[in-house]
């Protein structure tokens, strides 16, 4: 399995009155789990809609494992897990899980096996006969996650895949992906939480309105978009911290939030320089550290805070003036 | 296809372990008996009707009716003499309860057949019924005899007579009487309408689940749209048929068992009065391809209200139009039984929305000329076809659309453009 998993070439969707998803295109590679960010409204549900044929695009093609042809010919290879979860309130948590199963061609009997298997993976085991409707929020997300990969696909496919948990599930999540990596499996998430996005992703794209901004390995884009930074951390005071920061000549962009800041060198900045500045004004630190940016960073440096806010709609009459 | 089976399955499965599916199975034969045997019931009752014959006549025409009707089970006569006072204390009675009712006779009786009759309750058929049939033939004989005529051949020509009439069908007549075709045609016209309401909201309500629950997405990116509306109309049919299945063995059972049951318990056979229509390979035929082909019909309309909807009140709302459909087609079925034959009845037959009621209901009314049935069915399959086809592309767009409902001009739009 070499060939590029998720082919998106160029593909837009439109909506009455605004563009959701402009001329986008990214490939997945397989075996990777690649994070598609983007603020709220960028677009990265209608895309994955998309890929998974659930819209059709106004204009573009998506291929999937190398082949043209829509979703529901490969949907027996493909997981999905939507943004917004939901179950058959009234059956029993085994029916619905055999029945999505069977949906993806796994046979009943096969179904049932591997079905037991993983609810008594996830310690959901005697909750197999109960109706799902008798489940906890956490437990039916378990169950959820479990209908997206009992047929065993190749390629997973996640919308906002860590909202709604809670920490012991998300990390109950974000293991099973990385197993699900190791056995080779293509995980394809979106995500506006850069945190987990940074910790489990080998290749990201981030959107934003609709449009790619960057993609790559997250190393790449870390080397190239990063510049250098600057963690530090504050213990107690802060000295003249602040008109240090302000200084252009030393720092290109400063995030201070309380006792943390994160800077990003300017282009002749000397990280030495700006050391010897604080403690000399009295700053007292406990961190003071050279090193990539995060990717939350990036993000919002790439986005920018008007790109955060999404395009909803415009009224035709406002979009004319 | 497995997807579109699994869908079915689920459907079916789900549906029939609910307990309203057997609440229904032992329900609906209940409540279809006490449609049939309530009126009867109701008519009979009330008991002994106490009346006064007020007799104003010269001859003994009154007496004789007097005792005429007291000798009928359902009267208990007395005869008074009219006087200037009689109806006024007769009417005060009447309304006190002492009496049910009072006639007034006089030599206008014999001459002209004019016979007055004031009672608490005129609307019981069988009490006029009797009146008029006991006083008919005693006005009858007493004028003949007037004309020298011999009672005793007076009394040997007054034999009643009782009309046993059959429904001709194919050539051969049918163990159908009229009054059998009359309940089965009006029974057959309940339970299509029923059925087809029920099982059509049936699904509404599974589209609109899948759709609140979100789990919709899931399915759609596994099946195409088409596919799951194909599995969820069958599933739900399917269910359907499975019922009248169970109805119609335990009708057959009982049927055959009745004599057997009746008899232990030492009653008759309901002397004829309740009778169990007789239901020929034909009319069961002609029933399940109407009940098939409305179901398909309005449940594929219902499917597109279901997903228009994003709640059960907009459902409610929406589901309007075509539930006046339907009920309007039921209503008229009261017109066809009647005149089976008339215009209208045809017209309504041929409608594809109303068909599904009219037909059956002319079929066991009347015996039909087959092309009739033929194009009727021809219509029907072309607009199942059609409605299924505009219905699966406003599903199609939207199961997956929240907010507002649409308005006419954008399900247009929708139908365009899935």
């Amino acid at each position: 399995m070499s060939e590029t998993v998720v082919a998106v070439d160029r593909i837009t969707k439109r909506f009455a009155g605004h563009t959701a998803v402009d001329a986008l295109s990214l490939a997945v590679p397989p075996g990777v789990i690649y994070g598609l960010l983007g603020p709220n409204g960028a677009g990265k549900s209608t895309t994955i809609r998309m890929i998974l044929n659930i819209y059709a695009p106004d204009s573009g093609t998506v291929r999937l494992f190398g082949e043209h042809g829509t979703g529901h010919e490969h949907s027996a290879r493909i997981g999905y897990l939507p943004e917004e979860r939901g179950l058959y309130p009234k059956m029993r948590v085994l029916d619905v899980l055999l029945f999505l199963a069977e949906l993806k061609g796994v046979d009943r009997r096969a179904g049932r096996t591997r079905a037991l298997d993983w609810l008594q993976r996830l310690g959901l085991s005697d909750w197999r006969m109960r109706k799902v409707n008798e489940l906890s929020k956490g437990m039916q997300q378990k169950v959820q996650f479990i209908s997206t990969i009992l047929h065993e696909p190749d390629l997973l496919v996640m919308d906002e895949a860590f909202s709604g948990l809670d920490p012991v599930n998300s990390q109950v999540l974000k293991d099973t992906i990385l197993d699900l990596r190791a056995r080779g499996k293509t995980i394809l998430f979106s995500t506006h939480i850069m945190e987990q996005a940074e910790k489990v992703c080998d290749h990201v794209c981030i959107i934003a309105r609709g449009k790619k901004l960057v993609d790559g390995t997250l190393a790449d884009i870390k080397r190239t978009h990063g510049g250098r930074h600057l963690l530090i951390n504050f213990d107690g005071a802060r000295g003249a911290a602040d008109g240090i920061f302000a200084d252009r000549r030393l720092v290109a962009k400063a995030d201070v939030s309380g006792q943390f800041a994160e800077l990003e060198l300017a282009v002749h900045g000397d990280a030495q320089e700006i050391l010897r500045a604080l403690v000399t004004s009295g700053a007292r630190l406990s961190r003071f550290e050279l090193a990539e940016p995060s990717l939350n960073k990036i993000f919002i440096d790439l986005v920018g805070p008007e790109a955060a806010a999404p395009v909803a709609r415009p009224d035709p009459e406002v979009a004319r003036a | 296809m497995r997807r579109v089976l699994a869908v079915i399955r689920r459907e079916f499965v789900e549906r029939v372990r609910q307990r309203w599916f057997w609440v229904m199975v032992v329900l609906g034969p209940l409540f279809f008996g006490a449609i049939f045997i309530l009126p009867t019931l109701l008519a009979g009752k009330g008991g002994v009707k106490r009346i006064v014959v007020v007799d104003g006549t010269t001859s003994t025409f009154g007496a004789r009716l007097t005792e005429r009707l007291d000798r009928e089970s359902l009267f208990i006569a007395v005869r008074v003499p009219a006087g200037p006072a009689t109806a006024d204390s007769l009417m005060a009675a009447v309304d006190a309860k002492e009496l049910d009712g009072f006639l007034i006779v006089s030599d206008a009786a014999v001459d002209s057949g004019k016979v007055m009759y004031r009672a608490s309750n005129v609307s019981s058929f069988i009490t006029i019924g009797t009146l008029e049939r006991v006083i008919g033939e005693m006005v009858n004989a007493t004028r003949l005899e007037r004309e020298g005529v011999n009672p005793a051949l007076v009394a040997q020509a007054r034999i009643r007579i009782d009309l046993d009439s059959k429904k001709i069908s194919g050539g051969k007549a049918t163990g159908e009487s009229a009054a059998q075709s009359f309940s089965l045609a009006y029974f057959m016209g309940i339970i299509l309408y029923m059925a087809i309401l029920l099982y059509g909201i049936n699904v509404m309500s599974s589209v609109l689940e899948e759709k609140t629950t979100k789990i919709v997405e899931v399915l759609i990116s596994s099946l195409r749209p088409f596919q799951l509306l194909l599995g969820k109309v069958i599933g739900v049919g399917a269910v359907s048929i499975f019922q009248f299945l169970i109805w119609g063995v335990s009708t057959r059972l009982l049927i055959s068992q009745r004599r057997h049951l009746l008899g232990e318990q030492g009653m008759s056979d309901g002397g004829g009065l309740f009778q169990v229509p007789h239901v020929s390979a034909g009319t069961a035929a002609i029933f399940i391809a109407y009940f098939l082909g409305g179901f398909l019909l309005y449940s594929s309309m219902f499917a597109a209200v279901g997903a228009m909807s994003s709640n059960e009140q907009e459902a409610r709302q929406a589901q309007q139009p075509v539930v006046m459909l339907l009920v309007a087609s039921f209503v008229s079925m009261f017109a066809m039984l009647n005149d089976p034959a008339s215009t209208l009845s045809v017209t309504l037959s041929m409608i594809p929305f109303s068909a599904p009621i009219a037909m059956p209901v002319r079929w066991a009314a009347g015996n039909l000329p087959f092309h009739e049935v033929a194009l009727s069915l021809g219509i029907l399959t072309a607009s199942i076809l059609g409605v299924t086809w505009v219905a699966a592309r406003i599903y199609r767009v939207g199961i997956l659309m929240t907010g507002k409902r649409p308005n006419l001009k954008e399900l247009v739009r929708w139908v365009r453009a899935a």
